[in-house]
C-alpha cells in the first residue's frame, strides 16, 4: 500500500459526492474547453492570416456600401514603383441559399484573374486555376459547406442570392478548400455575377471590398495608409484594415465571441473553485477525527496538508477529464464551426487546449484545496480528539 | 523494544479559554516504570486525558518535565514530537477511528508508511500484529464488515504494529459491551505481560481498572490516590 492508494481510496469514501463533484467539474470544463478552443483557434487563424499580407479596402461607412468598379485600377495606380502591391481582388457579397434550404451559404463573387494571386493559401493547383479561368460558373467551396451539401469537385448546383434582385445562379465546383479559415466560405467569379445582374437590368454595382496583397509587411502598412489617404474626402471614403482586423470585426458582429468566451471561462473557474472548496471542506469536516488520528500516529502536519491538497487536485483533474476528453474527441471527429456572417472559423480542439484545460482544472483543485488543507495542517490533534470524545 | 520508564515532574497544564485560565494539571509528579500497566481514573475534567496526551507526546506541558525513556518531550518541537510518536507510542481510542475505505490489514499498515521498509516486511509485521489480536482471518475485511470489538482489535493492531515502547489507551472499552470489553482488556493485559509493553489507560469503568497493575486516581489536576494491584485480572490467550 502507498499513500497514493490511500488517497485514491479516500475518493471512494462517499462515491455519490465524488461523482457529483466530478460531474460539477466535468460539465463546466467541457464548456471551458470549447471556449478555450475558440480563443485558440482565433489566435491560430490570426497568426496564419498575418502571414498572408492581405488587407481589405471597404467603404468607411459600412461594408455594405459599394465601392465603384474603377477603384481597383486606382488602387493599383498607387503602387507606382510596382514593388509594394502584388494584386487587387474585388469581391461582392452574394450570400446564396440552396433552393429550399434555410441556411445561407457564405458566398462571395471574386475577380477571377487575381483571386489565386491574392489567396495563394487557398492552394489552387495549375489545373484548378485553369478550370477556374475556363468555366464562368466555376466556384471554390469550403470543406464544411461541401460536406454539408454533399458537393464534390465537378458537382453542379444552384444558389439563390439572399439580396436583391435575388437571382439564381448555377455553379460548378472546381475545388474544395481545406484551409481552416476558408472552410465555411464559397468563392465564385465576379464577372459571372456582374453579367447576370446586367442581364436582369440591375447593372454593375461595384464591390463590397477590394482585397489587396502586399509584397511585405512594411508595404502592407504603407499601402493601407496611402489608400485611405487617396480616397479621403471623396464620396467613397475608404477604411483599409489588415485581414485580422477585418475578420475580428465580423466575429465581433456575431457578439464579441472572444470576450464572451473569456468571461465564460472566468465564471467557470470561479464557480468550480467554490464547488471544489465546498466539497473539500465538507469532506474535511467528516474526517477531522481520522486526520487527527493520522497526526497522532506520526503523520506530520505537512504530510496531512499534502494529502488533502492532492485529493482536491485529483478530484478536479478526474472530473475535468471526464468532461474535456469527450468534448476534445467530439470536436476532432465532427467538423463544427463558429457561426458568423463573414469568414467563419472551424472549431477544432487542439491537444494543447485540452491539456491546458486539465492544467487549469488542476489549478482550480489546488486553489480549492488550499484552505481545507491548511485547516487540516493546523488541526490540533488534542482538540480534535477531545471533540470526538464529547 | 525494551520497556521504558515514564517520569513526570511538576507538570502543570493550563488551558486558556477566552480570558479564563483553566488549570487541568497542577504540579503533578508521577513515575511509571517500564512494563507497567497504569490505569488512570477520575471524574470528568480531572485531567486524566490531558495526562495521557502529555505522555503520548500529543501535547506539551505549560511547565514541568515529561520524560519517556530518554526523550524529554517538553523540549521537543512539534515536528520532533510527531516523529517520536511514530516510533515510540501506540494510540488506542474509544471510537477506534479506522479508515473506512481501507481493509483491516491496510489500516494496520498505515503507521508503517512512515518507515523505510520493504512491502514484504510491512506485510509480515501487519500479519503478526493482526495475529496477536486474533484477526488474521479478517485481514481483508473493511471496518463496516467488522463488529465493534473487532474494530477495536484492528485499532490495537495498528497501535502495536510499529512495536512501540508505550501504548496509551483512552477509554478503549467505552463503546463496547461487557463481554467484548473483557476481551479487549484481556488483550491489553496480554500485550503488557507477554510483550512487555508499558500501557497507560484512561477509563471510567472500575471493572476495567481491575485489569491494570496500578491505579492512579486524579481529581482537579492532582494525583489523589496511587494504588498498586497485587492481583490484577490475569490475561488469557486470545
Amino acid at each position: 500500500m502507498t499513500m497514493g492508494y490511500v488517497l485514491l481510496q479516500n475518493l471512494r469514501r462517499n462515491p455519490l459526492r465524488t461523482a457529483l463533484t466530478a460531474t460539477a467539474f466535468a460539465l463546466p470544463m467541457a464548456v471551458f474547453v470549447i471556449a478555450i478552443s475558440i480563443v485558440l483557434n482565433l489566435a491560430i487563424m490570426s497568426q496564419d492570416l498575418a502571414k498572408q499580407l492581405r488587407a481589405a479596402v471597404h467603404h468607411r461607412v459600412s461594408f455594405t456600401n459599394f465601392l465603384p468598379e474603377g477603384m481597383r485600377s486606382r488602387i493599383q495606380a498607387l503602387d507606382q514603383g510596382k514593388n509594394r502591391l502584388t494584386a487587387v481582388c474585388g469581391m461582392r457579397w452574394f450570400g446564396g441559399r440552396v433552393p429550399g434550404a434555410q441556411n445561407i451559404v457564405q458566398s462571395l463573387a471574386a475577380d477571377h484573374d487575381t483571386f489565386p494571386i491574392v489567396y495563394p493559401d487557398v492552394a489552387m493547383s495549375e489545373h484548378e486555376i485553369a478550370e477556374w479561368n475556363r468555366e464562368r460558373r466555376a466556384c471554390v467551396v469550403g470543406k464544411l459547406i461541401a460536406e454539408q451539401y454533399g458537393w464534390k469537385v465537378g458537382s453542379q448546383f444552384s444558389l439563390q442570392s439572399s439580396i436583391p434582385p435575388y437571382q439564381e445562379l448555377e455553379f460548378v465546383c472546381v475545388k474544395i478548400v481545406e484551409l481552416s479559415s476558408r472552410q465555411s466560405v464559397m468563392y465564385f467569379r465576379r464577372d459571372y455575377l456582374e453579367n447576370s445582374l446586367e442581364a436582369l437590368g440591375a447593372g454593375p454595382g461595384g464591390c463590397n471590398v477590394f482585397w489587396i496583397r502586399a509584397r511585405d509587411a512594411e508595404s502592407l502598412l504603407a499601402l493601407q495608409r496611402d489608400i485611405d489617404a487617396a480616397f479621403a474626402n471623396s464620396p467613397d471614403e475608404t477604411k483599409t484594415e489588415d485581414e485580422n482586423a477585418f475578420i475580428a470585426g465580423f466575429i465581433q458582429a456575431a457578439g464579441n465571441i472572444p470576450g464572451l468566451m473569456q468571461m465564460l471561462a472566468v465564471v467557470v473557474v470561479v464557480i468550480l473553485g467554490l464547488v471544489g472548496g465546498n466539497t473539500m471542506m465538507m469532506s474535511l469536516r467528516e474526517r477531522m477525527a481520522e486526520l487527527a488520528v493520522f497526526k497522532a500516529i506520526g503523520f506530520h502536519s505537512l504530510r496531512v496538508f499534502r494529502l488533502v491538497l492532492t485529493e482536491s487536485v485529483i478530484l478536479a483533474i478526474g472530473g475535468a477529464a471526464a468532461g474535456v476528453i469527450p468534448v476534445w474527441a467530439l470536436l476532432n471527429l465532427i467538423p463544427l464551426s463558429v457561426p458568423g456572417r463573414g469568414p467563419s472559423m472551424p472549431l477544432t480542439a487542439s491537444w494543447q487546449g485540452a491539456a491546458g484545460s486539465l492544467f487549469i482544472a488542476a489549478l482550480i483543485g489546488f486553489a480549492a484545496g488550499l484552505w481545507p488543507a491548511y485547516q487540516a495542517m493546523r488541526l490540533k490533534t488534542v482538540n480534535a480528539l477531545r471533540n470526538i470524545g464529547e | 523494544m525494551s520497556a521504558v520508564d515514564i517520569d513526570l515532574r511538576l507538570v502543570r497544564k493550563v488551558y486558556h479559554k477566552g480570558r479564563m485560565n483553566i488549570t487541568v494539571l497542577d504540579g503533578l509528579d508521577l513515575s511509571i516504570e517500564g512494563g507497567d500497566f497504569a490505569v488512570i481514573m477520575g471524574p470528568s475534567g480531572s485531567g486524566k486525558s490531558t495526562l495521557l496526551h502529555l505522555v503520548g507526546g500529543l501535547d506539551s506541558p505549560t511547565s514541568g518535565s515529561v520524560r519517556v525513556g530518554d526523550a524529554h518531550l517538553e523540549r521537543m518541537s512539534e515536528r520532533e514530537l510527531t516523529a517520536w510518536r511514530s516510533r515510540h507510542v501506540g494510540f488506542i481510542f474509544q471510537m477506534y477511528h479506522l479508515v473506512p475505505v481501507l481493509t483491516a490489514a491496510q489500516n494496520v499498515e498505515l503507521p508503517l508508511l512512515l518507515f523505510r521498509m520493504s512491502s514484504a516486511e510491512r506485510r509480515k509485521r501487519v500479519e503478526t500484529a493482526l495475529e496477536i489480536v486474533g484477526l488474521k482471518d479478517r485481514m481483508d475485511h473493511r471496518p463496516n464488515q467488522l463488529s465493534g470489538g473487532q474494530e477495536q482489535r484492528v485499532a490495537i493492531a495498528r497501535a502495536i504494529v510499529t512495536d512501540p515502547d508505550v501504548i496509551v489507551a483512552d477509554e478503549p472499552t467505552g463503546d463496547l459491551d461487557a463481554k467484548t470489553s473483557t476481551e479487549i482488556l484481556q488483550l491489553l493485559s496480554l500485550l503488557n505481560s507477554e510483550f512487555r509493553k508499558s500501557i497507560i489507560m484512561v477509563t471510567h469503568d472500575p471493572r476495567a481498572a481491575g485489569f491494570g497493575k496500578r491505579l492512579l486516581h486524579l481529581d482537579k489536576g492532582v494525583l489523589e490516590r496511587d494504588e498498586r494491584h497485587t492481583h490484577p485480572v490475569q490475561p488469557v490467550a486470545v
